[in-house]
């Protein structure tokens, strides 16, 4: 079978840099979050915690950043698969999901493009609570410098609240894409392999993109 | 322990800030030592403001009058409040009610984390960076454990400091309000018996609140949401679990057939066919 390379070295590199930042921010964010988790493990380890929450924050807000000037064309690639036109695919993608999701994937789905319009819609406001996030947690870093007050006050609601939010997101990004979801099993090569697709799911989950990409050939796909 | 209140009457307080230096005095408070440590202001409140070491001070607001001025004093420290946004805020527990109602924080467990300085309504808590950890008036619990009154005032010469019961001291505020009535002072009010939920430092403002600096009806505000979220987080994590845990049980026996393109149609076509 012929299988088609989805994902390069460095989106998956930084996809994973990503991903136990993210997780790390979770374990010690929770750490705070929850009174009676902080005295059950005691103030060194909270101290400790809250010193890898910023360090493992540096690396949260610096690495997506810093990919924008590293591969400034993987950028450009992702933002077109944010803001496409809708066609009626995309918006029958986008009826029948939760049908899909629900109950048990049987749901005839249309042919997606590279990005499906359901991924789009869930990755800007990801995108954007991750600025919030992000945002907010400066400033309960340097609250004196922001005048403390009232924005350390709406700070901290944000940064709880949108974690909240993200955790949710980030649970049900985990059940999809690493394929505890049936339907979407086999898409877990993309990001825990070498970030190829067989062209059977690639034709399942992306019909539009995989043909385009069959049809042109090239390095991208491969037999084995 | 019955709840316990400081009763602070600014009709009788002389802005001698013996209050000021016993607080220091008994809590071990360092103070500057150096010339022009503080900024000249002309104003006679020194220091200026609360810091992490310095957990009591004299306010002194001056009113213009037609003639001379009226020297509002107020006692600006921690009104250890019933409903307090300290305690809610602080992520570990470290801020805590003793039974006679003052609020405490446990040096141990304090992280840095200033959300309590934030919170505050009042702007009480004080951060110290050589430490990292915050600080307040904690109502000197080891006297007052100890059946002793705070140092504050004991030291106070004009009795204008009182500890004791909270609802004698509620009872002696009013009883002294109505006096400063009676004697002219028409905008006389009595401070923390209803504030954020009952305050366990009860103030006479002998001009009337803001004439001494206090907050009319304190709020705690957008800290209360920061406590909803905490339950709000754990039913939406649940939720989000059990909603994915039924997609998975309903998709329980998915299977498909393994579809390839078939180049010369464009078409798809089982796997099998390809491979014969």
């Amino acid at each position: 079978m012929r299988y088609i390379q989805r994902q390069s070295m460095y989106a998956r590199s930084l996809h994973w840099i990503h991903t136990i930042a993210c997780l790390s921010l979770y374990v010690t964010g929770l750490i705070l979050f929850i009174p009676s988790l902080a005295a059950a493990v005691g103030v060194t380890t909270v101290q400790g915690a809250r010193i890898i929450h910023r360090v493992m924050a540096a690396i949260f807000i610096i690495a997506p950043v810093a990919s924008v000037f590293i591969q400034p064309k993987g950028f450009v690639h992702v933002l077109k698969g944010w803001f496409f036109k809708w066609d009626d695919k995309d918006k029958e993608f986008m009826a029948k999901f939760a049908k899909y999701l629900f109950f048990g994937g049987k749901e005839h789905m249309p042919d997606q493009k590279y990005m499906k319009s359901g991924q789009a819609v869930a990755d800007i406001p990801v995108v954007l609570l991750s600025i919030a996030i992000a945002l907010s947690g400066i400033v309960l870093v340097w609250p004196d410098f922001f005048g403390g007050g009232s924005i350390v006050r709406w700070s901290l609601l944000i940064h709880d609240g949108v974690m909240v939010l993200l955790g949710v997101m980030m649970i049900a990004h985990i059940y999809i894409g690493a394929g505890i979801f049936q339907p979407y099993r086999g898409s877990g090569r993309i990001m825990f392999g070498d970030g190829k697709v067989s062209e059977a799911d690639a034709l399942y989950h992306w019909g539009t993109w995989a043909r385009e990409v069959l049809k042109a050939g090239g390095k991208d796909v491969t037999t084995e | 322990m019955a709840e316990t209140a400081i009763m602070y009457d600014s009709s009788k307080c002389t802005a001698c800030k013996g209050c000021q230096v016993a607080c220091k005095q008994w809590n071990q408070l360092p103070s500057p030592l150096t010339s022009d440590e503080y900024t000249f202001t002309s104003s006679f409140q020194a220091p200026l403001d609360l810091a992490s070491n310095t957990w009591l001070i004299i306010n002194f607001s001056e009113e213009d009058k037609e003639v001379g001025i009226d020297w509002n004093f107020m006692r600006n420290s921690c009104f250890h409040c019933t409903e307090a946004a300290c305690e809610q805020a602080c992520p570990v527990g470290a801020i805590s009610h003793k039974d006679n109602g003052a609020v405490v924080i446990d040096q141990e467990k304090c992280i840095g984390c200033r959300y309590c300085v934030a919170s505050c309504p009042f702007s009480v808590p004080r951060w110290s960076e050589k430490d990292n950890k915050t600080y307040k008036c904690w109502q000197c619990f080891d006297r007052t454990s100890a059946e002793r009154s705070p140092a504050c005032v004991s030291t106070c010469p004009t009795g204008a400091l009182q500890f004791g019961d909270r609802a004698d001291m509620l009872a002696a505020g009013r009883d002294r309000v109505a006096a400063l009535k009676e004697a002219g002072f028409d905008k006389a009010e009595l401070y923390g018996e209803e504030e954020l939920g009952g305050l366990h430092t009860i103030v006479v403002a002998q001009r009337g609140l803001e004439a001494h600096g206090l907050i009319r009806d304190p709020k705690i505000g957008i800290t209360d949401f920061w406590q909803i979220l905490k339950p709000l987080g754990g039913i939406a994590a649940a939720a989000t679990v059990g909603g994915l845990g039924f997609s998975y049980f309903m998709a329980r026996n998915y299977k498909r057939d393994v579809m390839v393109l078939d180049d010369a149609t464009d078409k798809l076509v089982k796997v099998e066919e390809v491979e014969k």
